[in-house]
């Protein structure tokens, strides 16, 4: 094992064969394509929200009978059933309000059977009591939300007509009611989240976890590959003798990273261009402005455990795929002889599914420090901000140091295993054997 | 100032694969091995590249341990050939000598040189899938010497090759000995052999059988062959009465007899003048290597005793 000091340039010249060599493939040049067709598609995903969104807006009819109805009567019922606009916004309405007069009406019932409108809304004023009644007309359930949305505007509406005929004044009615929303401790300084910001933080925590995830397996296994390549094409008895299995392992690792990274670099392009082209392509598609649809939450230090995160967890788990990768003959045996990785790989994946929802647990935070599993669970608790310092640097040491012994490890195996043709081997034979080899 | 194989035992789990072998080749010599599959050659070569360790035993060259010997020490030609198969001929070779450190540009131009003399030079840019077998031989083999080894183990290098390119292979053989290199392979071919080699070691089950220069193994048994042939009498129906005398095949233009150890063979001819045949033909000389083999091997077996890889077709 005296790799260390000659690992370079040979493990150098070994990455650049691997990138070269995977770049230069046809599945790789496919693949990095349709990644990055779909990355741009879905930054697109807000346009299409939209315009189906656009299209359930419910068109109702108002056809109103009763005398003196309060003077803001319409601004109240599209206030209510629209909420209030921000200034200078054009949102999306979900009800498009048409108002009629009392012999309109059987037009408006034409109207509504030809199926022009959802729903008709007739206004009546109870002779006796003098209070407003109303009727809705409509296919729609009567316990959905757009006729609930209806019946809680209609009385709102009829409060409103009751305080005026009582003498209290529109504007005093409608004046806006104070009111805060505060942090559970008080003395926190930090603004309370809106809940765009909320779902946002938590897409992105989501989606930097299925980055690493996709990257591990994705890349992990090509490294395994290119191992079980090298050993059936019996190249390997020729590298053997060129170099060490340090090197090998180093180079591999490197170049299958490097092509790894230049496929990320590619999609997260597409990724940046969608974004910039969805402004422009959402007027173009549905007219008016767009609604935009900012990453919030990605800070730089978020950023920055991410890249470390992802560079040590590829380390880790590449180092053992390529062990395992050198155990095989053939390339149809590295689906399986990667299964157990590949489970590790997964458990970690779906447990930060579940942390995300549960950054604060003890089970999150004692697995988080399990190298295995920390760059998962240690980017879940840094995207939901209640990690230390200490914390994070503490599971960077951790995975330094199981890179380290991975490495040995898998150089063990590898030095093995890479001569061992036909027999299915056992771990526990190759350590065997690494011990009596070199 | 050579090659030593010194006591040197591995076994592979339940597998002796080498028992206690020593060997002496010298330096600028070209050395065969000879055996049946799995008596132990490739795994004899292996250790020599430091590519297996032994259990037991050491092996130096020129007095250094081969595990401290600088690694471009070596050239290697597998018997299972590899190649990357998408890589184009050129680049694959610049990267193994890159590996020993060549510098590119003379890897280039050394490569050149021997498509040039192999007659292939056009398949410089051609990816290794697309050569014939024979052709990735040859590509196989500049890689093994590249680097100008010391020393150049190669296995089976003639398996798989037709005639003209087993010539070829000679000649770049040849040329590598009057570079002053060491060559040593292994082969089936006695022929071949008897033509390139000074000295053999015949392996079986892990154990030299026999060794040294070519000619002092063919006189090692004490036997020797005679080849008679007399006028009018094919069958020379005589010979086996002699005493010592065994007749091994009965040939058109001469019958061989072998000659036990202790015997004279001119007692033969004298036997045939005596009965007053017409001798056409005689002729004393040591068994061939293809006989000694067999008597020390027994018949070659094609059964596998194998710890050498198989061919895995993905």
């Amino acid at each position: 094992m005296n790799g260390w000091r000659t690992l370079f340039p040979n493990a150098w010249y070994i990455a650049i064969r691997e990138y070269r060599g995977r770049v230069r493939s046809r599945s790789f040049v496919i693949g990095t394509v349709i990644l990055a067709v779909l990355a741009f598609a879905a930054m697109q995903a807000p346009i299409l929200i939209d315009a189906v969104a656009g299209g359930s807006q419910a068109k109702v009819e108002v056809v109103v009978r009763a005398s003196s109805l309060p003077a803001d009567a319409q601004t109240v019922l599209d206030q209510v059933l629209n909420g209030t606009p921000a200034p200078g916004s054009n949102q999306h309405k979900s009800f498009d309000l048409t108002w009629l007069t009392s012999d309109q009406l059987s037009a408006a019932q034409k109207d509504l059977e030809r199926g022009k409108f959802a729903a008709l809304l007739i206004v009546d004023r109870d002779a006796s009591s003098r209070d407003l009644v109303f009727t809705l007309r409509t296919d729609l359930p009567a316990d959905g939300r757009p006729a609930q949305l209806i019946g809680n505007a209609v009385t709102s509406l009829a409060i409103e007509d009751r305080l005026v005929r009582a003498g209290t004044s529109t504007a005093a009615v409608l004046a806006p009611t104070r009111w805060e929303v505060l942090p559970v401790n008080s003395s926190a300084a930090a603004p309370v989240n809106s809940l765009n910001q909320e779902i946002s933080s938590s897409l992105l925590s989501t989606g930097l976890l299925v980055l690493i995830f996709m990257a591990i397996i994705t890349y992990g296994t090509w490294v395994a590959t290119s191992v079980a390549e090298e050993k059936s094409s019996r190249v390997m008895e020729l590298m053997l003798n060129a170099t060490t299995p340090l090197q090998m392992l180093a180079g591999k690792v490197i170049g299958n990273g490097a092509a790894g990274l230049t496929q990320y670099g590619v999609i997260i392009g597409a990724l940046f261009v969608g974004l910039v082209a969805q402004g422009p392509l959402h007027r173009a598609a549905l007219g008016g402005s767009d609604s935009g649809m900012a990453i919030s939450g990605l800070t730089v230090p978020l950023l920055a455990s991410f890249m470390v995160l992802f560079a040590l967890g590829f380390l880790l788990y590449s180092l053992l795929y390529a062990a395992l990768g050198s155990l095989v003959s053939r390339q149809e045996d590295v689906q399986s002889a990667t299964s157990p990785l590949m489970m590790i790989v997964m458990v970690g994946y779906f447990m930060s599914v579940f942390a995300v929802q549960a950054i604060t647990e003890t089970w999150v935070v004692i697995l988080s420090f399990v190298p295995f599993f920390s760059p998962y669970l240690m980017l879940v608790r840094v995207a939901g901000g209640h990690v230390q310092p200490w914390e994070f640097g503490l599971a960077v040491v951790l995975m330094l140091v199981s890179i380290a012994l991975a490495l040995f490890l898998a150089a063990r195996i590898y030095s093995a295993g890479v001569l061992l043709y036909g027999q299915r081997v056992g771990l526990r034979q190759v350590l065997k054997m690494a011990r009596v080899s070199r | 100032m050579s090659l030593i194989i010194d006591s040197v035992s591995k076994r592979f789990g339940d597998v002796q694969a080498l028992e206690g072998i020593s060997l002496e080749i010298k330096p600028g010599e070209v050395f065969g091995f000879l055996g049946a599959n799995g008596a132990g050659k490739t795994t004899a070569m292996r250790l020599v590249l430091d590519i297996l360790r032994p259990d037991s035993g050491t092996i130096t060259w020129n007095g250094t341990l081969n595990s401290e010997a600088p690694r471009d020490t070596w050239g290697y030609l597998p018997e299972e050939r590899g190649l990357y198969a998408k890589m184009n001929v050129l680049d694959q070779l610049v990267f193994f000598a890159k590996l020993h450190g060549v510098k590119p540009k003379d890897a280039v131009r050394e490569t050149r040189e021997w498509l040039e003399r192999f007659r292939i030079p056009e398949y410089a840019d051609r990816r290794a899938e697309q050569l014939s077998k024979g052709n990735q031989q040859k590509i196989q083999f500049i890689a093994a010497i590249l680097h100008d080894p010391q020393v150049l183990l190669m296995d089976e290098p003639f398996s798989g090759l037709d005639p003209v390119n087993v010539a070829l292979l000679k000649e770049a053989f040849l040329e590598m000995k009057d570079r002053g290199k060491t060559l040593v392979f292994s082969t089936h071919q006695m022929e071949t052999v008897e033509e390139l080699c000074q000295a053999i070691a015949i392996l079986d089950r892990g154990r030299v059988v026999v060794g040294g220069a070519v000619r002092d193994v063919r006189r090692s048994t004490g036997r020797q062959v005679v080849r008679l042939a007399v006028d009018g009498d094919p069958e020379v129906t005589w010979l086996d009465t002699l005493d010592g005398v065994r007749v091994s095949r009965r040939g058109q233009d001469y019958t061989e007899a072998e000659v036990a150890p202790g015997h004279d063979p001119e007692l033969v001819l004298q036997e045939a003048l005596r009965r007053g045949c017409r001798v056409l033909h005689f002729e004393i000389a040591d068994p061939s290597l293809e006989e000694i083999f067999i008597e020390h091997v027994g018949q070659i077996d094609t059964s596998e005793r194998t710890l050498a890889p198989k061919a895995v077709h993905a």
